[in-house]
């Protein structure tokens, strides 16, 4: 026991002075966006839409409303990607207003002081609301980024999803750190 | 992020990483771009496994301020191992922090340290610690539960314009976390050389949603820093309970209800004057102060772009030192309302009002207020329109606060800021601002006798508040620059050029020789005037890089010059030599924090700190360390070390002939924590199950 703990406590430190020693080869991590952008397209995999007259549904669109914190990082992750055979196209909002034809909304944090009236207005439309804002699932945001030791996990507001009309795949609900259900915090 | 060239072998390289901490096996792989799958076609396990960098972690507000801020994080805060909230202030750069003895400090923004912190204005969620006694902040009266800290946001620079008066050399804002992040069970306990012992205790709870709240107490008690006479007066304890709830009965209707009550007894040393043998004595005893606060605060927003936040609070504190006393009730009631309108125009205006009815308690017969009991009071009008002069990319801030106080009548505090976002992570700003700093009641109202020196018959200074004392006023013109240099490199430069006016000193003293109380002694009368003119210049710089996901460096340097003068008709050079000797003319901060295998952390701040002559303090460097251990998901064991570079080290020179010297340090904590699993760290033991069904 002791010696298998001291034994991957070797292998840790080689893997660090690994990390260390090729660091010229090996760029830093990526930043939290990236892997962020990376999450808005898969959360699309699992979660289905009712039919809304304002969306084109042979696409599937993402779309960041507020200060867009993901720059070309949303571009280059979603250039040329499909999910189920539809193509993913995406584009930044200014206003809820403009959020007709989104199925996925990714609400920046710039918007925390709006975001009582935002996310409301968005659930109407029947897009699944992201953010990584404190309190977003609160507020009745669907999904809610978590960034904690360094890694990016998401929360669900289950109850939320389910009253805008959307289906959420248990597969999401199992990956998710925490599940909320409306009447109390999660189990 | 995302310079274009690097793009596609950033990608291959962040593939890499994230095989490397997925598999150990990967580690032999190589930059292959062809065979590494993208991010898009990981599962979400696999996403949820990647490290990443926090860098851009910042308050999305920063980038869209046009104000000299630093956000001190509830992160930033526990790895630094600080005990106290002076201590987390080091963080932040432009901020000068020296510790005076145990339970005293001397804080200032872009110069003016001062053993009352004056002209700086802190506010704790909102209720203003700035005491109108000495227009400053008792620092040991006033605490929170840093774990319950949400973040510190310091702004250098006036925030007259927003705050209003006595925010003249900068704002400091202490937010803590909405309970709906704080449920569950946290219980901590420390012990040390300077914190002899501490405790803490929170518990919250709520559903999460609509209502929330939590309850916390604490007691800190600290021993005495160096004495190289071995005189221990500094010695101290606090202990501190409180409650918040938050009440959120619909979407964009908040109600928030929060208080504390504390009890503490600081230790001191005091020079007390008397015009018969001895002419002075220095006596040590305890400052014993007792607060009590309650503040509630309704946030509603109507629509995307209307809304309103009330917020009242009435603030009690009870202060008897061993030379005075002061009994303080503060009802502040604040009302602001934003709009935007023509969708180009935001518009932010409020009113507020603030009364305090205070007593001075006399303790000494050389020290006393005329009158004792008087009520301070501020009425306050702000508007404030932001304009987006290119949407997205270019606003301009105009605003003005005016505000009625009872002691210099109506005072006008307008700025006006440009800030320009060219592209997303980088932006340029510019502002000019007026600030005034309202005179406080010892400069107002004080009666106090103290001795100078003895020459053929002792010689008594005796300084006489000024009902004619004017407010001291700045015009501060500010510039900054913050960009994202590299993906993983962050930096923010501000500089100003402040102008002051009528800042306080000692006008012409006037010499009497009693007879009476004997022996024969001559009283030099003198009262405050506005007597020092100038300007300071400066900047400050911190840039930031995360050269891995697990290793971050900040660094600092932060430069002020003064060029005071006395006005025509002061001759208090002292004054001047005060301003502008009190504070450094140059701090260094280096910063290191490395996550390690295991769940281990390692942390490690340098500083430098240039000399302070009128209070005859040398140049010092030191240095803290902090190593923490998550032993389990719910215990963490940390061991501190501060001020390790020399068993001790004076920062301030209040306590002179004898400056107290900073002992150097080490504190243990453990922490224990039940979290609730809504807010908790992931756990892939604990697979979470939907409640409905």
């Amino acid at each position: 026991m002791a010696r298998s703990a001291l034994s991957r406590l070797a292998a840790a430190t080689a893997l660090t002075v690994i990390c260390t020693f090729t660091a010229d080869a090996q760029p830093a991590p990526r930043s939290e966006y990236e892997i962020k952008a990376a999450y808005l397209f898969t959360f699309g995999k699992f979660v289905d839409w009712p039919p809304r007259p304002a969306r084109d549904e042979s696409a599937v669109t993402i779309c960041v409303l507020g200060a867009d914190p993901f720059g070309p990082v949303l571009d280059a992750t979603l250039a040329g990607a499909t999910i189920r055979g539809r193509k993913v196209s995406w584009r930044r909002l200014t206003g809820p207003e403009d959020a007709a034809g989104c199925h996925i909304v990714f609400v920046s944090a710039s918007e925390e002081r709006r975001v009582s009236t935002i996310v409301p207005a968005l659930n109407q439309l029947g897009a699944l609301t992201v953010s990584d804002m404190p309190q977003f699932a609160s507020h009745g945001g669907m999904i809610q980024f978590v960034t904690a030791a360094s890694r990016v996990r998401f929360e669900i507001n289950l109850l939320s999803a389910r009253e805008a009309g959307l289906t959420v795949s248990s597969e999401l609900l199992r990956v998710a750190s925490a599940v909320r259900n409306g009447a109390g915090p999660g189990e | 992020m995302g310079r274009i060239g690097g793009r596609t072998r950033a990608n291959g390289a962040l593939l890499i990483a994230a095989m490397l901490l997925v598999s150990p096996d990967a580690a032999n792989a190589t930059d292959n771009d062809q065979n590494a799958p993208r991010l898009t076609e990981l599962s979400l396990e696999q996403l949820g496994d990647i490290e990443v960098t926090t860098v851009s972690k910042r308050p999305e507000e920063v980038w869209r301020t046009a104000v000299a801020i630093h956000v001190i994080t509830h992160e930033d805060i526990r790895r630094s191992g600080a005990t106290s909230i002076p201590e987390v202030l080091r963080l932040a750069p432009g901020i000068e922090v020296a510790r005076i003895d145990s339970d005293h400090w001397s804080i200032g923004v872009r110069g003016f340290g001062d053993q009352f912190s004056k002209s700086l204005l802190v506010l704790i969620d909102g209720r203003s610690i700035y005491t109108p006694l000495f227009a400053g902040m008792y620092w040991p009266a006033h605490d929170a539960l840093l774990d319950d800290v949400d973040r510190i946001e310091v702004i250098r620079g006036p925030g007259g314009t927003i705050w209003g008066a006595d925010a003249v050399s900068g704002v400091i804002n202490i937010i803590t976390k909405a309970t709906a992040e704080t449920h569950g069970a946290l219980l901590s306990a420390g012990a040390g050389n300077i914190d002899r012992g501490t405790g803490a205790l929170r518990y919250g709870g709520g559903n999460g949603r609509t209502f929330d709240y939590r309850v916390y107490g604490k007691g800190v008690n600290r021993s005495a820093e160096h004495h190289a006479d071995g005189a221990a007066f500094d010695e101290w304890w606090t202990t501190q309970a409180g409650f918040r709830t938050d009440w959120t009965p619909g979407p964009g209707n908040t109600l928030t209800v929060q208080g504390d009550v504390s009890k503490g007894s600081h230790g001191q040393r005091v020079s007390v004057a008397s015009l018969s043998p001895p002419a002075q004595v220095a006596l040590d005893g305890s400052l014993h102060a007792v607060g009590v606060d309650v503040l509630a605060r309704w946030q509603r927003d109507f629509t995307a772009t209307r809304g309103f936040r009330l917020q009242a609070y009435v603030d009690r504190t009870s202060w008897l030192a061993p030379h005075f006393g002061e009994q303080r009730n503060t009802i502040d009631v604040d009302f602001l309302h934003h709009a935007t309108l023509a969708a180009r125009h935001t518009v932010t205006a409020g009113v507020g009002a603030r009364v305090s009815p205070s007593r001075f308690i006399q303790q000494v017969p050389t020290l006393d207020f005329t009158p004792r009991v008087q009520t301070d009071s501020v009425y306050s009008g702000f508007a404030e329109d932001e304009m987006a002069l290119v949407p997205e990319h270019l606003w301009l801030t105009v605003g003005s606060k005016i505000e009625h106080n009872n002691y210099t009548g109506v005072e006008v505090q307008p700025g006006a800021r440009l800030l320009w976002a060219p592209r997303p992570g980088q932006s340029a700003w510019a502002s000019v601002s007026r600030a005034v700093r309202t005179p406080s009641r010892i400069e107002d109202a004080i009666a106090s006798t103290s001795y100078s020196t003895t020459t053929t018959v002792p010689i008594f200074l005796r300084v006489t508040g000024n009902p004619d004392f004017d407010a001291e006023r700045t015009v501060a013109y500010e510039a900054g620059y913050r960009a994202r240099v590299a993906s993983q490199v962050y930096v923010d430069l501000a500089a100003f050029h402040n102008r002051h006016r009528g800042l306080g000193s000692f006008g012409l003293g006037s010499v009497t020789v009693e007879q009476t109380p004997l022996p024969v002694h001559a009283i030099v009368d003198v009262l405050y005037v506005n007597g020092v003119s100038g300007r300071s210049d400066g900047f400050e710089l911190s840039p930031e890089w995360q050269p891995r996901g697990w290793w971050r460096l900040r660094g600092g340097y932060s430069y002020v010059r003064f060029d005071l003068a006395n006005t025509p008709g002061s001759i208090d050079v002292n004054a001047v030599n005060r301003y502008a000797g009190s504070s450094p003319h140059h701090q260094v901060r280096l910063e290191s924090r490395l996550n390690l295998p295991g769940g281990a952390e390692f942390d490690a701040a340098y500083r430098y700190v240039s000399a302070l002559p009128a209070q005859k303090i040398e140049a010092y460097h030191t240095a803290d360390s902090r190593v923490g251990w998550a032993v389990s998901p719910r215990i963490e064991v940390s061991l501190a070390g501060q001020n390790l570079l020399a068993p001790s080290h004076a920062e301030f020179g209040h306590n002179l002939p004898q400056p107290v010297g900073i002992a150097r340090s080490v504190y243990v904590e453990v922490r224990w924590w039940r979290a609730n699993p809504w807010h908790g760290l992931p756990s892939a033991a604990w697979p979470p199950r939907p409640r409905s069904q």
